[in-house]
Parts: C-alpha cells; sequence; structure tokens
C-alpha cells in the first residue's frame, strides 16, 4: 500500500466569473520511504499540490488516499489530527513562533495531542538534537540564524515521528551554504527511514531526491528517477 | 484537561507578549464593573441600613395610620380626604382585641426646644402614651420614661434623645432640668439610649412628652395621629390585625362593599412597600452602569478581532501542526475570559471599595456582600464569553492554507 495516492485529483478556485484549474487530474503514488521532489515553475500548481498531499486543503475533485485512508473527504478537525500525528511540515519561512524558545516550539506539535509535559519535553529534546541544536534550546527565533531556525522548525516536523515529512522550498530563504546544509541533513533523514517529499523549483534541491515529479499547469508532466549522472550534471554534492 | 491548561497558558503568554494593549482593554470592563459593583453595594447598603431601621419597629408591632405609604399624587389626596385617627380608637382596640397586648397613641410634630440660651429650631417632638417605651424598640438610658398616671395628669415632662443632651446640656445633668417646647417649660425626666444615626438623620435628637400633654398644649392633631399596636406573639400577629381593622372599620363606619379608610403598617409591608419603590430606581442605576459594561465588552471584542487579524499566520501554523478548531477556539476564548475576568476582578476590588466610601459618605455601615462580588465575576465572565466568543470563532474557522498564506 501506497503512503501517498492521489486518484484524478483536480483543484478549481471560483474567482468570480471565471474558474481557475490550480489542478487538472493529478494521479501519483508516493511509497513509504520515498524521497520526492515536486518540481515546477512558479504558477505550475505545485504549492496547491503541497497543500493537499500536506492535507492543509481537499480537492474539488478526485480522491486521495493517506496510508490507505480517504482523506479528501475529510473534515477540518481530521484532517488537523492527521496532520499532527503524520505530517511534518518545513517551510520556506520557518514559520515559528516568534514569542517561543526553540524548545517551546518544538513541543507545539505534541501539546496539541495531548502528550504529557515530561515526555513532551524529552521528545523536543531529542529532537533537537538530531538537528544538532541542544545548546539552542532556550534562544528565540530572533537569536537564531536562518539555517537554526531551520532546523527547529525540522525538529518540530520530526517530533511526532511522522510518517512524512513535506518541506515546502526549505532552502528559498538560506544562503547556499546553509541551504547545503539543510538538505544533507533531509538526506540524513532520509537515510534513517523517513519519507520525504521537497516542493522546489530549482532543479538542483529537486536533485537531492530520488525521484522527481515534474509539474506544469496543473498536470504532472513528468515522473524521473534521478541518477548519479543526473546529480553530477546538477552539481549536487552528498557525502 | 491537560490540553486546556496547555491552551490557557498560551492565552496567558499571548496577553502578556501585548502587555500594554492587555491593560488598555481591561480598563472598559474595569470601569464597568466597577459602577454595576459601587451602586449594587450602595443600594445593598441602603436597604441594609433602612432594614434596620424598620426593625426597631419589632416583627409584632405594627401601626395604625391614616397615611399609609403613599406611592403616588392620586394616593396622596385620597388619604388626606380621610378621616383623621382619634385618640378613642386606643381604648376600643384595648378592649375589643384580645391578641394585642400594649396599644398607644402618638402624635409628632417639629418644633422648637430650648435650654436657657441654647435651642434646636425645629426638633421633633413627639406626644405618646407610656405605653409606648414597650412597643417601639428603643430604651431608657437614665432616669424614665412618664408613666400612666403623668399622662392622665397632663404633667410636663419629658424625655429626651442624647442628641438633645449633647446639643442642649452638654456640661450639666439634664435630669430635673427644664427644657422649653414651644415656649412652654418642661421637666426633664428620663433619657434614652443613644440609637445612632441613618440616612444622615441623627435618632436620638428628639423629645418625647405624654400625648395628653402635647393635646392639651399644642392640640390635637388632624393628621398626624399613629396608633401603634403591639400584639401578644408573632403567632397571633395576622389576628391582632385581623381584630383591629374590623374594630377600626366600625368606628370609622366603613361601609362593607368600601376598602379601609386607614392603613395598618408593620415592618414587612413598609419594607415591601419601600423595595417596590426603589425597585426602578434600582433597575434603573444598574441599566445605566450596565452600558459601560457593553462597551468594555465591545473594546474586548474589538481587540480580540485586531488580534485575531494580526495573528492569522500564527494560527495558520498552529493549524497546519495540527491544532484543531476548538483548540484555537479555546485559546482565544481564553484571552478574552482572562481580560474580563481580570477587569472584573479589579472592577469588583474597586467598586466594594467605591460602594464602602458612598456610604460612608452618608453614615452608614455597610459590608462588602458576597452577591456583589459573585454578581460582579459573573458579569465579567459573560461579557468576555459574549464578546468573545466571534473573534474565537472566526479565528477557529480559518482555512489553513489561507491563514498560512497571509501577509
Amino acid at each position: 500500500m501506497p503512503l501517498i495516492e492521489t486518484k484524478n485529483i483536480w483543484k478549481t478556485y471560483d474567482m468570480g466569473s471565471i474558474q481557475v484549474h490550480a489542478l487538472r487530474g493529478v494521479t501519483i503514488s508516493i511509497e513509504k520511504g520515498d524521497y520526492v521532489a515536486i518540481m515546477g515553475p512558479s504558477g505550475s500548481g505545485k504549492s496547491t499540490l503541497m497543500n493537499l498531499i500536506g492535507c492543509l486543503d481537499t480537492p474539488s475533485q478526485g480522491e486521495y488516499f493517506f496510508a490507505g485512508k480517504k482523506v479528501s473527504r475529510m473534515e477540518d478537525d481530521e484532517l488537523a489530527v492527521i496532520r499532527n500525528k503524520e505530517i511534518g511540515f518545513v517551510f520556506q519561512t520557518f514559520n515559528l513562533m516568534p514569542r517561543s524558545t526553540a524548545l517551546h516550539n518544538v513541543e507545539l506539535p505534541l501539546i496539541y495531542n495531548g502528550t504529557p509535559r515530561i515526555e513532551r519535553e524529552a521528545k523536543a529534546k531529542k529532537a533537537l538534537e538530531v538537528v544538532d541544536l541542544t545548546d539552542r534550546m532556550t534562544h528565540r527565533p530572533n537569536e537564531l540564524s536562518g539555517g537554526q531556525r531551520q532546523r527547529v522548525a525540522i525538529a518540530r516536523a520530526l517530533v511526532n515521528e511522522p510518517s512524512l515529512i513535506l518541506a515546502d522550498e526549505p532552502t528559498g530563504n538560506l544562503d547556499s551554504k546553509t541551504g547545503l546544509e539543510i538538505m544533507q541533513l533531509f538526506s540524513d533523514l532520509h537515510g534513517n527511514g523517513n519519507t520525504i517529499i521537497i516542493v522546489t523549483h530549482e532543479a538542483d534541491i529537486a536533485s537531492y531526491a530520488d525521484r522527481i515529479l515534474h509539474i506544469r499547469d496543473g498536470r504532472i508532466e513528468k515522473d524521473q528517477r534521478v541518477t548519479q549522472e543526473d546529480r553530477i550534471a546538477n552539481g549536487t554534492t552528498l557525502q | 484537561m491537560m490540553i486546556f491548561w496547555e491552551i490557557f497558558r498560551m492565552a496567558i503568554h499571548a496577553l502578556g507578549v501585548n502587555r500594554l494593549r492587555s491593560v488598555l482593554t481591561l480598563l472598559g470592563v474595569i470601569i464597568g464593573v466597577t459602577s454595576v459593583i459601587t451602586i449594587i453595594s450602595a443600594l445593598e447598603g441602603l436597604t441594609q441600613s433602612i432594614r434596620t431601621e424598620i426593625d426597631r419597629l419589632g416583627p409584632t408591632t405594627f401601626i395604625v395610620s391614616k397615611w399609609g405609604i403613599i406611592t403616588s399624587e392620586e394616593g396622596f389626596w385620597e388619604a388626606l380626604k380621610r378621616k383623621p385617627m382619634k385618640f378613642e380608637y386606643v381604648k376600643a382596640i384595648e378592649e375589643g382585641c384580645d391578641d394585642c397586648e400594649l396599644v398607644s397613641a402618638r402624635v409628632r410634630d417639629e418644633m422648637e426646644v430650648k435650654y436657657r440660651n441654647k435651642k434646636i429650631s425645629r426638633c421633633f417632638v413627639a406626644g405618646a402614651t407610656s405605653e409606648i417605651i414597650d412597643i417601639v424598640d428603643f430604651e431608657v438610658g437614665q432616669g424614665r420614661f412618664h408613666s400612666h398616671e403623668e399622662d392622665l395628669t397632663r404633667r410636663r415632662v419629658a424625655f429626651i434623645g442624647t442628641g438633645i443632651q449633647d446639643e442642649l446640656y452638654p456640661f450639666v445633668d439634664p435630669i430635673g432640668k427644664t427644657i422649653k417646647i414651644a415656649g412652654m417649660k418642661y421637666e426633664i425626666t428620663g433619657i434614652a439610649k443613644k440609637r445612632g444615626s441613618s440616612f444622615g438623620n441623627n435618632m436620638d435628637n428628639f423629645v418625647m412628652i405624654p400625648f395628653s400633654t402635647y393635646v392639651k398644649d399644642f392640640g390635637t392633631p388632624q393628621n398626624s395621629l399613629d396608633i401603634l399596636v403591639k400584639a401578644r406573639t408573632l403567632e397571633v400577629m395576622d389576628q391582632a390585625m385581623d381584630q383591629t381593622r374590623v374594630i377600626l372599620r366600625a368606628y370609622r363606619h366603613v361601609p362593607y362593599d368600601k376598602e379601609d379608610d386607614f392603613a395598618i403598617l408593620t415592618a414587612d409591608s413598609i419594607m415591601a412597600a419601600l423595595n417596590d419603590i426603589t425597585k426602578y430606581l434600582r433597575l434603573g442605576l444598574v441599566g445605566v452602569s450596565s452600558i459601560s459594561l457593553i462597551v468594555g465588552g465591545i473594546i474586548i471584542m474589538n481587540i480580540m478581532m485586531v488580534s485575531v487579524t494580526e495573528r492569522t499566520r500564527e494560527i495558520g501554523i498552529r493549524k497546519s501542526i495540527g491544532a484543531r478548531q476548538k483548540d484555537i477556539l479555546w485559546q482565544f476564548l481564553f484571552e478574552s475570559l482572562v481580560l474580563s475576568l481580570g477587569g472584573g476582578l479589579i472592577g469588583i476590588a474597586a467598586g466594594v471599595i467605591l460602594g464602602k466610601v458612598l456610604i460612608g459618605l452618608i453614615n452608614m455601615n455597610m459590608s462588602p456582600s458576597l452577591y456583589a462580588i459573585v454578581l460582579g465575576l459573573i458579569i465579567s465572565s459573560g461579557v468576555g464569553l459574549f464578546f468573545g466568543i466571534y473573534p474565537a470563532m472566526k479565528a477557529a474557522r480559518l482555512q489553513p492554507v489561507k491563514a498560512l498564506s497571509f501577509e
């Protein structure tokens, strides 16, 4: 059973008199343990697809199964539970709580599923350990560098041990060196068995993944397996 | 439960971040609750004090009067046309009412009283039969009250309150001294125990003389004669009143199909009438002060709306990591509740203090009533809930995608 399976999903926005089709029948299947990039230019529908995969939104038409569960017709709160337990988000703009410490930011998803305090702190500390930020736990986001902030966000995404890590342009706001570090972190996480989907418009970022879904005008244009040659061609270096 | 506590902590944290704004938001509710509590405590204190005053009448005592409690102009004209009370009713009630223990007549007026060069120009002077000392709650402090014989023989003796003593006899023992009432000389036989004051009236500024002497010296008053009756026990109070009513109707020739042309007042009936009269006053005052509470609530609502808009992105983040609608709803509801309850607590404290000051100004004692405090808490949390629910629902229903992309 694939972790993610979409069947001919459409997303249509009503803009007054005209209808905009952001997605026009996308059918994809992603297995557990995959490392997939969704790549396309802006306006291609990749963000819409990410929102649907991430259960932030529901499709206008078509079916979406997450770990065998039909989520395409779920209610708001049911989706919230899926997002909490099964999906860890990493955003381009980090999206941390500005007034809270790194530790509290990482604890937040656990608060919403009622994890007791002691267990919560232990888990959050462990997640911060994975991203190598144990010495920055009590710092607030504005006391951290961009790379560190993104690592806090990744720790937050990891803390509930989700089935899927969904990253939306995770290096978009970082310099190339820091971006590289973050991509290295994703590769490590993938090496540990995590399923990762990265949404990007940059070919070199996409080529870190094992598989690239090219999207254009709301349709999957190409489903590509990444080879070592592709990586070399894009200058992707992994340690 | 635990998640509630955590969400509550988030709310407190968020309020702490915007401290100045939170305090300013509190102001509206503070003012509202303060005014409501002040007015309620003041009214409570007032009622309490009236109650104590009326209770001096005693639970087994009733007053038969031409006037009753007048609440309207027509009532006044109606009562004015009634026949005056007559002294002979006292004897009639004494004889005809088995359940009445004591009956007394009392007349009163304001007159000038003098001792040497000191005088009080408008002093409350009452003429009463000797039984009154056992009917109405005042006690002899020094000396004695006039006797039945002194009343019958129309002796010029007087019994005074401590207020008169303080004013006219500051350095001498008044007993045995004379007091001039409207030019007539009376000998003081006794002084009452201090009664204190209510509504700024000194209850100790009075002179009491025998009923017959009063009539002889000042004439039979047409309108001020009251008959005070004490029933034998509380159990027979109603019978005593009924018997008295029957006797009076007979003596006053009231046809069977007409209503009483006199009134029988008890502590309870006076209190009830008073409550009735002040009911609209109270409603009005509380209503007016509630307006500021509504304003306070609207301020909270407004601030919460701003807060929801400002924090749209935060809401989006919370939703993306798994906050359900009710989690967001509670967070914002807690914020407005904490705001309004905080304002409520401060308002209650301020209101109780202000109420005390107000009551103090008119010379009455008052304890802060639990009722006012509980009411303040209920009102303020009600305001928080009522005005907080809409912004909180707005926050809870935000679409995660839209909230996240909000700039």
